[in-house]
């Protein structure tokens, strides 16, 4: 059972994949929960809450697509500030793992 | 677990928050299970696959609390949040609670002794003046506004102080919890 900052590791993390793959694409909730959740090691779920909070603070927007058969399906893509927070947080990100590899060193 | 006991379980986890909001959360969730059976996957395996509904619906009460705190900065949203954030750091709040109770202790005695003072005023004054104390009117009156003046006084810190101390515990939980706001995560500006 994974402890508690071991979750909030992953869940820093969760939100910076999310945004990278709607930034190589727009997609819909079950398409991002099967794809990026399982990768880092938590639940689909968790995508829920993160993309309402994304919308919340301006990063993606939605809008709904017409589906022959059933109801629509609702789509994510990113804002001009989503597209920013990606950059910016993936330079952050590379910059992090890079310091933490060369201190890690051999010991892993 | 089958859709209908994961949805159950979600709607009462998510109790407390906006009736539109939970109802938009839990389409989210019934999209995701028919996409998930439409792929060939069973019930359970979906609702698995989701995690636990009781840990989900409380992150979006937190997610929720936040959201209308930001929006609007009263007491009750306050409430609201702070009630959101401790439901989902249960564990880390065993650490901070004796402090937080100690200081929350602090304000509601600051505000006890205002009200004290303020009615201990109102008392003195009418009293003073109904039995004609030596000195009255002026003795009695002057004691009775200096009381309730500093009752007042001391009553306006309690408020700050508690403000103060909800500020904080939204700070703390901010910081900790890394519920709010891009700018607080570990990949944001906060390494530069």
């Amino acid at each position: 059972m994974p402890d508690a900052a071991d979750i909030q590791l992953r869940k820093g993390v969760l939100e910076l994949c999310v945004l990278a793959l709607l930034s190589r694409g727009d997609s819909y909730a079950y398409e991002i929960a099967a794809r990026v959740p399982t990768e880092i090691g938590m639940a689909e779920g968790t995508v829920y809450p993160l993309m309402r909070r994304l919308q919340t603070d301006g990063l993606v927007e939605t809008y709904l697509v017409e589906s022959a058969s059933g109801p629509s399906r609702k789509y994510y893509r990113l804002t001009q500030a989503g597209r920013a927070a990606v950059s910016a947080r993936a330079a952050a990100f590379t910059a992090l793992a890079g310091a933490v590899r060369r201190l890690i060193g051999d010991a892993a | 677990m089958t859709q209908a006991e994961f949805l159950t379980r979600l709607r009462r986890a998510l109790a407390g928050t906006p009736p539109g909001a939970a109802e938009e959360i839990v389409r989210d969730y019934e999209s995701h299970f028919r996409e998930g059976l439409a792929a060939g996957r069973s019930e359970a395996e979906v609702a698995a696959s989701l995690g636990d509904p009781d840990r989900l619906g409380r992150e979006h009460r937190a997610e929720q609390g936040l959201r209308r705190w930001e929006a609007q900065r009263t007491p009750s949203a306050a409430f609201g949040a702070l009630a959101g954030v401790v439901g989902l750091g249960a564990f880390d709040i065993l650490v901070v609670a004796p402090v937080v109770t100690s200081l929350g202790s602090v304000v509601l005695t600051l505000m006890l002794a205002a009200f004290g003072c303020v009615f201990g005023g109102l008392f003195v004054g009418v009293f003073g003046l109904l039995t004609g104390m030596p000195g009255a009117p002026a003795v009695p009156l002057l004691l009775s506004l200096g009381l309730m003046s500093f009752g007042v006084c001391v009553g306006s810190l309690g408020v700050l102080a508690a403000a103060g101390l909800i500020r904080a515990g939204l700070w703390w939980a901010r910081v900790h919890l890394r519920l709010v706001e891009p700018g607080t995560g570990p990949l944001s500006g906060a390494l530069s």
